[in-house]
């Protein structure tokens, strides 16, 4: 009963469990969640009058049917592995941030800008787009860290207005500076930056598709949080701010600057994928492009249960689905809103506490045999 | 310019375009500053009031009563409140991801279902939408200033401004809300003393449900009678901070919520000068930072330091 009431104040404490037990778990969970996702999406394909195995095929041609349509799978994997990161980073010490979608627009404007005005040799201006994008994301994430650190102003407020003040500040610039504010009809013209130049351009990985090299960026970005959380000194100490401040405090961290590194960092990962992503899908910095990124961002980090490696194959999905949606909006009448409504719908199934049911399930079959023992010995005593 | 701008900031036309942007944001503020209060880190705002803002509409739209309209958003708030507590309290999942799926689906739900039930993309606008009408009081006609800023509002605007009164009389002198505030302040003590905490966190979860829907409801049928894609646009936010801000005390956050609605009616009485709009867009936003940094200013001890 204690633990019932109580537990969603306490954070959830790792007990003890064996292999055994964590596998049944995960299975459990996952298995769960699948069903749940499958039923609540066939239902409202249902519910728009089409064949939901039909709608399966075609999100599955969509997304795998061809090499155009694995390319369009891998393109949107780069953003979702490049924003789940920066989540990883923020929650599993847990600072909220909740800002990556300006962390990114405000990159993704950088590059625009430097793509489309500088001249440089063809590399050296891609690494530079992505360097400054980083520092476009950083910057955008020193307000929250100063306010958090010296007034002790909860992050999870300023980093949700920063998402609109970066939207409207970049619409600004776009739509007024850059475009020389509205014609003579009251319109404005422009709703992007200037498509930006061949040499600032991020190569394609596979000929003939979408793909880029932010994939394998993506991948590199993942493993690098791996290898930090895992088998770094520094990195131990980021977990524990988590954890047990006190804790860390008292064992000598330097709690402060590992808040601010946490900080910048998930910044630094947020504006490199914005930059990442005007140069090498949309060639220029269309307003309000980050729109949903940085929701899907977190909710994938946390389907991930913030584990790098697992980050990686539930971006591949949320991809797949991603992709396939526009094709099977395209074949059959099912609004593409459908994949996204039931995307949605996985992250509440999965934020489920599978843990404790199991755990709850699994005392109480324990008791039970206790009892009927008990029954069975007291009948051969008799 | 300066002067320009000066000159149109304080004139009764901004006042009473405050006085009805805060009805919005004080429903919300006010049914959740016990959900609040009750300890619960809920950020579902934005969900149940653009839930609530369509299906006023379609209430409205099918029946042609706005009351009916408001009684199916208060149905469709208290669903989603239901939902989220069924996360939060019945099966322990994290509060914060739960709020982001249901916001972020929100938008996707309700556009869905404009598509479905009205066949239009963008925005629903139809004969058949009846809003709330302007009421005008007699006796206020005499009084110069107060005829323009209180008069001739929807009933909606009149009753959010009492219900701080009710609320603050409720959290702070009677029982109810002294087990509330309880609960929220150490609940291990409080179920000690005998207070079923699930049963008060459910009631003030509910109570945040359909308050919030109300506001959804008066940003739809006070006048404008229609719905667009993602109309919310950070309002539910607001409330959130104006909540957090006030620290759940009602009256506090009557001051907050009049604060953002006045940095929001600067954006309807700015737009007529010639300062971009996406300057003047970004005001209520700036404002929430500015009122928090203000407020942070008190705790400021010169070091950096962080408190668990």
């Amino acid at each position: 009963m204690k633990n019932k009431i109580f537990s969603f104040k306490v954070k959830k404490m790792s007990r003890s469990l064996s292999q055994n037990d964590r596998f049944m778990i995960n299975l459990f969970k996952y298995g769960t969640s699948i069903l749940l996702f499958l039923l609540s999406g066939s239902l409202l394909i249902l519910m728009q009058g089409q064949n939901p195995l039909v709608a399966a095929q075609a999100i599955f041609k969509g997304a795998f049917g061809s090499k155009m349509a694995f390319g369009n799978t891998l393109r949107w994997t780069a953003p979702c592995i490049m924003t789940g990161a920066a989540a990883i980073v923020a929650f599993k010490a847990g600072v909220n941030n909740l800002g990556i979608a300006g962390q990114v627009t405000i990159g993704g404007f950088a590059a625009g800008i430097i793509g489309a005005f500088l001249n440089l040799p063809p590399v050296l201006h891609v690494l530079l787009i992505i360097l400054v994008a980083g520092l476009f994301g950083i910057v955008w994430s020193i307000v929250p860290a100063v306010l958090r650190l010296f007034f002790n102003i909860n992050e999870f407020i300023t980093t949700l207005m920063l998402n609109y003040i970066a939207d409207f500040l970049t619409q600004y610039l776009v739509q007024q500076i850059l475009a020389g504010g509205l014609d003579s009809w009251g319109y404005v013209n422009m709703n992007a930056t200037p498509t930006i130049n061949e040499s600032a351009v991020l190569p394609t990985l596979i000929p003939g598709t979408s793909a880029t090299l932010a994939v394998p960026i993506a991948f590199f970005i993942a493993f690098a949080i791996a290898y930090l959380y895992k088998y770094t000194i520094q990195g131990y100490e980021l977990k524990q701010v988590d954890e047990n401040l006190k804790f860390a405090k008292a064992g000598g961290v330097r709690v402060v600057q590992r808040f601010i590194v946490i900080f910048l960092l998930s910044g630094l990962i947020a504006g490199m994928c914005g930059g990442i992503e005007v140069i090498g899908t949309y060639k220029k910095f269309n307003c309000n492009f980050a729109a949903n990124m940085g929701w899907d961002g977190i909710s994938i980090a946390r389907i991930a249960e913030l584990n790098p490696v697992g980050l990686v194959f539930v971006s591949f999905i949320w991809a797949a689905l991603k992709a396939g949606a526009m094709q099977m909006e395209r074949v059959i009448e099912v609004n593409r809103l459908t994949v996204q409504i039931v995307q949605y719908l996985f992250v509440l199934f999965v934020s489920i506490d599978y843990e404790g049911i199991y755990m709850r399930a699994k005392d109480r079959r324990m008791k039970k045999q206790y009892q009927k023992e008990h029954q069975k010995e007291a009948e051969e005593r008799a | 310019m300066l002067k320009d701008i000066l000159a149109l900031v304080f004139t009764t036309t901004t006042f009473a375009a405050t006085f009805r942007l805060a009805c919005p944001i004080l429903y919300g503020a006010m049914g959740g500053c016990f959900n609040n209060t009750s300890g619960c880190v809920n950020i579902a705002y934005e969900a149940v009031m653009l839930y609530s803002c369509f299906f006023s509409v379609v209430g409205s739209y099918l029946t042609g009563n706005p009351w009916i309209g408001m009684l199916f958003g208060i149905l469709i708030g208290l669903v989603i409140a239901s939902i989220f507590g069924l996360m939060a309290f019945v099966f322990n999942a994290n509060t914060m991801i739960t709020g982001i799926a249901l916001n972020s689906s929100a938008w996707a739900v309700t556009t869905l279902m404009m598509v479905i039930i009205f066949g239009v993309r963008g925005s629903v606008y139809d004969e058949r939408i009846v809003s709330f009408k302007p009421i005008h009081f007699k006796f206020l006609e005499k009084i110069p200033i107060l005829n323009d800023v209180l008069n001739d509002n929807v009933i909606l605007v009149y009753i959010a401004f009492s219900l701080v009164a009710v609320a603050y009389v409720v959290m702070y002198h009677t029982p109810f809300g002294l087990r509330i505030r309880g609960v929220g302040q150490n609940a291990q003590a409080a179920y000690t003393a005998g207070v079923d905490v699930t049963k008060y966190r459910w009631i003030s979860l509910l109570l945040m449900g359909a308050f919030t829907a109300i506001s959804g409801t008066s940003l739809t049928l006070s006048g404008i009678s229609m719905f667009s894609e993602n109309m919310t646009a950070g309002k539910g936010f607001l409330c959130m901070c104006s909540i957090t801000i006030g620290k759940g005390n009602p009256l506090k956050i009557l001051f907050v919520a009049l604060l953002f609605a006045f940095s929001q009616a600067l954006v309807l009485v700015l737009g007529t000068l010639s300062i971009p709009t996406q300057i003047i867009s970004m005001i209520p936003y700036v404002a929430v930072i500015l009122v928090l940094f203000g407020n942070g200013l008190k705790s400021f001890k010169g070091t950096a330091d962080i408190e668990g």
